[in-house]
């Protein structure tokens, strides 16, 4: 039972982080209606940035991490503007190889600025592990404060969305471009200022991966990205709840996989699941389906 | 008011409008009528900034707004309710209302009142989802959502189209009420008999240029327009 429990738990931190780059595909794709396939190679550079942050320039974690958010905002709208602005007029299918270019570019650049070599990612969550049934149960630091930072994260993003400006006309620009334009929306503003969110959450994403698995490599962002991808199909892309559910599903899927089935199977089985859930409801599980009246 | 001087406007290799000129002046009602494909709706479109011309120059408000982007024109007073009314389906009716005041910083409470005495219908409906309002409803809201930005010119591109006759009557009584309010319109309609009741001046366009032109009372008169568009 506690053995439950714990994967559980194990399962939602995962989950979180899952989601919180489920969150940057979903809001991207919602808006611009293209894959971000860079956005997994965004979680690394923030990663990277963070650690030489810390180990490099000696500043404290905090401090870090704001530069790793900040760095990634910037680099998402120079991505945006320089490789998917030009193209938004054209067809999808190119719009997706960009995304896979810039990806393999992210990934060799960062070859070429850190090497191949494995870095160590600095412990930076410092806090103390908590016991639960006299100490049967123990949640490790670094588990609460993912799935802390998941919630906040989507609790101002939903307040953001639905209430705020910019976040309504986010909304709008998703639903229909050229009528947002008529109501005098920048559209392309509002592309850019998605992006630079999503790109943000990105390296909150990577500081809270590496924190949980601290090995990083120029293509430690690409199975989470993958995954992450999977979680925003899976709850049904373009919804940011769907996000967050989708990925919290995978992350407790993925590790019950591992734990009581098998550890090598345990990927093939969370895209098995995807699929299936695919068949039933192609829209993923908060996928709407709005038909247009005439 | 609008002045739109010779332009040229192509969709690729297709021409599609070819050297269109014609004006609205303040206070009028000018309607531009014609069959499908005449390029009614590229017209609208091009001055409101969706596609922009290759050739010729469009002023508003004495000042050239030929290459200006499209989401700059409603802070100047250019509105427009598009073809198929394009609201925002999943935002609710007030939300919608809220982007077509986009361009104020807080709109006022006063100016969604403005759209409720229109529109009552709308108000009993304000917190419902759009996609859910009947067409005649999404009509309503495609046209209070422009009324919210205080154009001094509005375009409505096919504000009938598709629905029962009854509205109809209503959606142009409501145009009337637009004008009566000092706001000049600018009506694109296939439904030539009603728009030619209503407009002060009319443009008859044909594949893509100006055909006829003359006062709503003069082309409603006319055999050509009779023939063509009104069925006898």
């Amino acid at each position: 039972m506690i053995g439950l429990i714990s994967n559980l738990i194990s399962g939602v931190s995962l989950g979180s982080v899952y989601a919180i780059i489920a969150l940057g595909y979903t809001m991207v794709y919602g808006i611009a209606k293209m894959l971000n396939f860079a956005h997994g190679d965004v979680i690394m550079v923030g990663a990277y940035i963070c650690f030489c942050g810390i180990n490099y320039l000696s500043l404290p974690p905090v401090v870090a991490v704001l530069l790793a958010i900040i760095a990634c905002t910037a680099l998402g709208i120079v991505i945006e503007g320089l490789a998917y602005k030009p193209l938004r007029s054209a067809p999808n299918l190119a719009v997706l190889i960009t995304a896979i270019g810039v990806s393999y570019f992210l990934q060799n650049s960062a070859l070429l600025i850190w090497k191949s070599d494995p870095k160590v990612f600095p412990s930076i969550i410092k806090l103390e592990p908590i016991h639960c049934f006299d100490g049967q149960l123990t949640i490790g630091g670094v588990t609460l404060v993912t799935v802390l930072c998941c919630i906040v994260v989507m609790v101002c993003l939903t307040l953001f969305i639905s209430r705020s400006k910019t976040g309504k006309a986010m909304r709008a620009v998703s639903e229909d471009k050229v009528a947002a334009q008529l109501m005098g929306i920048n559209v392309n503003r509002t592309i850019s200022v998605t992006f630079a969110i999503g790109s943000g959450l990105a390296a909150v994403a990577g500081v809270l991966l590496c924190s949980a698995y601290p090995t990083l490599i120029p293509t430690t962002g690409a199975m989470p990205g993958i995954k992450a991808f999977t979680a925003a199909v899976f709850g049904g892309i373009g919804s940011i709840p769907g996000a967050m559910l989708g990925g919290i599903l995978l992350g407790v899927i993925e590790i019950f996989a591992k734990a009581y089935i098998s550890t090598q199977f345990s990927d093939a089985i969370v895209f098995a699941v995807l699929i299936v859930v695919l068949l039933i409801k192609p829209t993923g599980i908060l996928g709407k389906k709005i038909s247009e009246k005439v | 008011m609008l002045k739109v001087d010779n332009i040229n406007v192509y969709y690729g290799a297709i021409h599609a409008l070819k050297g269109i000129s014609f004006e609205v002046n303040e206070g009028e009602i000018v309607a531009l009528i014609g069959a499908n494909g005449a390029g009614k709706s590229t017209t609208l479109k091009t001055v409101s900034g969706i596609m922009h011309p290759r050739t010729g120059k469009i002023t508003f408000l004495d000042e050239d707004i030929t290459h200006t982007d499209g989401y700059k024109l409603p802070a100047k007073g250019l509105a427009q309710v598009p073809e198929g009314r394009r609201i925002f389906l999943q935002m609710t009716v007030m939300e919608n209302l809220e982007m077509g005041a986009f361009v104020q910083k807080k709109p006022p409470q006063e100016d969604f009142e403005n759209v409720f005495t229109h529109f009552p219908r709308l108000k009993e409906r304000r917190s419902q989802i759009a996609g859910t309002l009947s067409g005649g409803e999404q009509q309503m809201l495609a046209m209070g959502r422009a009324l919210m930005s205080h154009p001094k010119l509005l375009m409505l591109d096919e504000p009938s189209m598709g629905l029962a006759p009854i509205l109809v009557e209503e959606i142009f009584s409501i145009i009337q009420e637009f004008h009566a309010a000092g706001t000049t319109i600018l009506l694109v309609e296939q439904n030539a008999e009603m728009a030619l009741q209503i407009a002060d001046r009319a443009y008859v366009l044909e594949s893509g240029a100006i055909a006829l032109s003359g006062t709503g009372a003069e082309l409603a008169q006319s055999d050509a327009i009779k023939k063509a568009y009104l069925g006898g």
